[in-house]
Parts: structure tokens; C-alpha cells; sequence
């Protein structure tokens, strides 16, 4: 290999592209070649430093500005599919009644105005119920994106955006086990406090979800943080929670216990018997 | 989240799964963020054209065909989102005006901890690299792209851009040690 040809495959060498064979007439090259192998150097060290510039995180308003995008984007096609699941079925009708010969298309065309607004009421009823479906199905699939984004939300580092994540989860109509999890997961380990308090708030629109009621009791035991604990005990009551009695008892025993958590904590016993 | 290969996922976005954007969405709009960050060296600038990208996949997510990779189609449109970005920034502002320094972008103190100052320096260095040299070193290095790729989504041959590559190194390089305040070797 020849200092042009070192040159041509320099890319290669840098990106590991090179094969076993290239390689090694490169290497010979270079081990002969000071100039090629002190150009060489200069160049897989700026790619190396290339390599490890740090990558910047986007503000996240980035992110709720996609999610309204997406989210007016579906709005928008499910109003489409309404107006479309109408006029397609009407025009398909139509084309079936059609004949071919122009002679009997102009008879029918009077038929069909004499016909008019009764039969449009007919024909309107199935097509109304084939767009509801579709209709139904496009909400579906906002509560699925809707999912999508309270979990990644829920994952991020930062606390602003988690409670964004628990404000989302809040929003969907049919939470699913993933999304109960999630919160209950935030709520008991959440390390700040404003994103657990958010969390006991989200949970107490699904609190008739199995899962939910016992993950609030188990939660009270594990909570350190007078808010917290008040929030999840004034939640039990609310939604007349009567296992939870046995873990206000608990509660109360507890020695280090916040006195103002504790006078709750007893007359939730009260409220609840 | 969803292991479904990014392919499939815009095949489920074209056909009406519009949902399925979100996780498209989680995968790449740091890497597409950074993309623009570097060619325009500013972050709400930055944050817009990320923005558009995504709008025009929706807009155009018909012409999906899925032959190849949804990154490749996703960089054409961010390439044609960036270009409409530079012909409304020329009709607004002077051409030398156009690159705001990003915040902190001024290379801190020599005191500080090097790392930081060469990677302040390297993205100086980099700003200052023609466009064309630019685009090809972020979509190799950054966005770990094969030249093969890259040349199929600038349209040219593979040889073009390896040396592309090639003098794109040397010229940064050649900037880098000239903010160092030494000669190029």
C-alpha cells in the first residue's frame, strides 16, 4: 500500500471498516511511513475526541410539544373517520344502485330524487355505527399512546418530568396493570415528595382496581413523609378501605410517628368502623 | 419499552397505528436533537426543527415503503427540515449572524478540567467546519451511520464521502489546534 491509497482508506481505518487483509497492508505502510503514520495519529485522535463529546439532553417542553401534536393529529383523524365512515357508505351505495347504460342512469337519477330524504335516513344508520366503531378504536389507541408516554415520563430523571408522567397516566381511561404498577411504584419510591403526593391523587381515580386498593394499604407502612402518609390515609377513608384499618392500627403504634399523622391516622379508625 | 425494530413501527404508523410515533419518538429525538444542536448551534432552534421533523413524518407517513431503514428516511426529512430552516434564517438575519453560541458554549477557563475544555473547543471547532463537511462527521460519528448509508442519503457515491470524511478530520482538526492557540501538525 502506497501513501494514496493509505489516504483513500483512512475512513475505513478510522470507522474499523477495514478488512483483515487491508489492515495489515495498512499497518505495513504505516510502519515504513512517518509522515502517513503522524497524519494518521493526528486524525484517529480528533475522531476519538469526537467520539466522546457528550451528548445534551432537549428542554422537555420538546417532549409535551410532540405529545399535543400526536395527540391533536388523532383527534383529528377520528373526526376524518366520522365524516368519511358517512359519506363513504352513502357513495358506495350508490355506485351499487347505479346501472351501467346513461338511459336507465338518468330514469334511476329521477327515482332517487323522488326517493330522497326518506331513504337518506336508512341509509345513514349503518355507516353511523361503522364509524362509531372506528371511532371507538382510534380512543383506544390515544389511551395506548397515552400509556406509551406516562411510562417514559415516569422513568425520567428528573422530578418535573415524572410529574408529568403521573398527570399523564392520569388521563387515561383504562389504565391497564402496567400503568397501576407504575404509579404504585412511583408513589413508594419515588424520592420526591410533590411526585408521590401526585402519584396518591392519580391512584384514587383507579382505586376500583384491585390491585390499587392493596398497593395503597401496603404502601402506608413503607411511607416516611408526613404529607404522604396523610394523603394515602385520607384516600383509605374516602374510598372505605376497611382492610386498611389493620395498618392505621400499625401506624399508630409506631412510636416515631408524626403526631399530626397519628391524630388522622385515629380518627380514619374511627371513620373507617 | 417495545423491542419492535423501528421499521415496523412506521409500517404500523403508515397504516393508522399513529400511537405507535410515541415510541419512535422515544428512540431518537435525543440523537435528532443533537444532530441539529451541532449543525445549528442553538437549542430552541434545535428543539423547533426536532418538532417538524416528527410533524412531517406524520404529514408524509403515506410514503413510507419500508425498503429501507426508518433512520435513513427520518435524517432525509431532518436534512430537508434543516434546509427550509437555513433558507427562512438568510431571509431574517445576515449569514454571519446566523450561529448563536450556545449557552456555555465559550470554552471555560484553562484551570477548569480539561476534558471539558476540549470538548467545549471541539464543538467551536466543529461549528466552524463547513456545512457540508459537518452534516457527514455527525451523521458518521454521532448518529452511527455507515458510509453507505450516508451516501445513499445524500445521494452520491461511498468513495465521495470517505473522503469527505477524510478531509473533514484533517480541516477539524487543523481548526481545533488553531483555538488552542498552535499550529496544525
Amino acid at each position: 500500500m502506497n501513501c494514496d491509497e493509505l489516504r483513500e482508506k483512512s475512513a475505513d481505518y478510522l470507522a474499523r471498516e477495514l478488512d483483515e487483509k487491508s489492515l495489515g497492508e495498512a499497518r505495513g505502510h504505516l510502519a515504513d511511513c512517518a509522515a502517513c503514520r503522524e497524519e494518521l495519529e493526528g486524525l484517529s485522535a480528533i475522531w476519538t475526541k469526537l467520539g466522546v463529546l457528550p451528548k445534551e439532553q432537549p428542554g422537555s417542553a420538546l417532549r409535551s410539544r410532540f405529545y399535543e401534536m400526536l395527540q391533536a393529529y388523532m383527534e383529528g383523524l377520528a373526526k376524518n373517520q366520522e365524516r368519511r365512515g358517512l359519506g363513504q357508505t352513502l357513495s358506495d351505495w350508490l355506485g351499487r344502485l347505479m346501472p351501467r347504460k346513461p338511459a336507465y342512469q338518468l330514469a334511476l337519477s329521477f327515482v332517487l330524487i323522488a326517493a330522497g330524504l326518506g331513504s337518506g335516513y336508512l341509509l345513514s344508520v349503518r355507516p353511523r355505527s361503522a364509524a362509531r366503531t372506528e371511532v371507538a378504536g382510534l380512543k383506544g389507541e390515544v389511551d395506548d399512546m397515552r400509556r406509551i408516554v406516562a411510562v417514559s415520563l415516569l422513568k425520567q430523571a428528573s422530578p418535573s418530568e415524572r410529574l408529568m408522567g403521573v398527570s399523564w397516566s392520569a388521563r387515561i381511561d383504562r389504565p391497564g396493570d402496567e400503568i397501576i404498577q407504575a404509579l404504585v411504584e412511583t408513589l413508594n419510591n419515588d424520592p420526591n415528595v410533590s411526585v408521590r403526593l401526585a402519584a396518591v391523587d392519580a391512584l384514587y381515580l383507579f382505586y376500583d382496581h384491585p390491585e390499587v386498593k392493596e398497593g395503597l394499604i401496603d404502601s402506608l407502612a413503607g411511607q416516611r413523609s408526613p404529607l404522604v402518609q396523610i394523603s394515602l390515609i385520607n384516600l383509605l377513608v374516602e374510598i372505605r378501605e376497611r382492610r386498611a384499618a389493620e395498618a392505621l392500627e400499625r401506624l399508630i403504634r409506631d412510636e416515631n410517628l408524626n403526631p399530626k399523622v397519628k391524630k388522622r391516622a385515629e380518627l380514619g379508625l374511627v371513620q373507617l368502623s | 419499552m417495545d423491542s419492535t425494530s423501528d421499521n415496523r413501527l412506521m409500517e404500523e404508523v403508515r397504516d393508522g397505528k399513529v400511537e405507535r410515533l410515541a415510541i419512535l419518538f422515544e428512540r431518537h429525538h435525543v440523537m435528532l436533537f443533537n444532530f441539529f444542536l451541532r449543525l445549528t448551534g442553538n437549542r430552541s432552534a434545535s428543539e423547533d426543527l426536532v418538532q417538524d421533523v416528527f410533524f412531517r413524518i406524520l404529514k408524509y407517513r403515506d410514503t413510507y415503503q419500508g425498503q429501507s431503514k426508518f433512520t435513513l428516511w427520518m435524517y432525509q426529512i431532518a436534512r430537508h427540515v434543516h434546509v427550509d430552516h437555513l433558507r427562512k434564517l438568510k431571509q431574517e438575519v445576515p449569514l454571519d449572524e446566523q450561529f448563536e453560541e450556545p449557552a456555555g458554549a465559550e470554552p471555560p477557563a484553562i484551570n477548569r478540567l480539561s476534558a471539558e475544555f476540549d470538548a467545549a473547543l471541539l464543538k467551536k471547532a466543529l461549528d466552524r467546519l463547513p456545512l457540508r463537511k459537518r452534516e457527514v462527521l455527525l451523521l458518521s460519528r454521532f448518529q452511527d451511520m455507515k458510509y453507505r448509508e450516508i451516501a445513499e442519503l445524500l445521494g452520491c457515491d461511498i468513495g465521495s464521502i470517505k473522503s469527505t470524511i477524510h478531509r473533514a478530520i484533517k480541516e477539524l482538526g487543523k481548526i481545533y489546534f488553531e483555538l488552542q492557540g498552535g499550529t496544525s501538525p
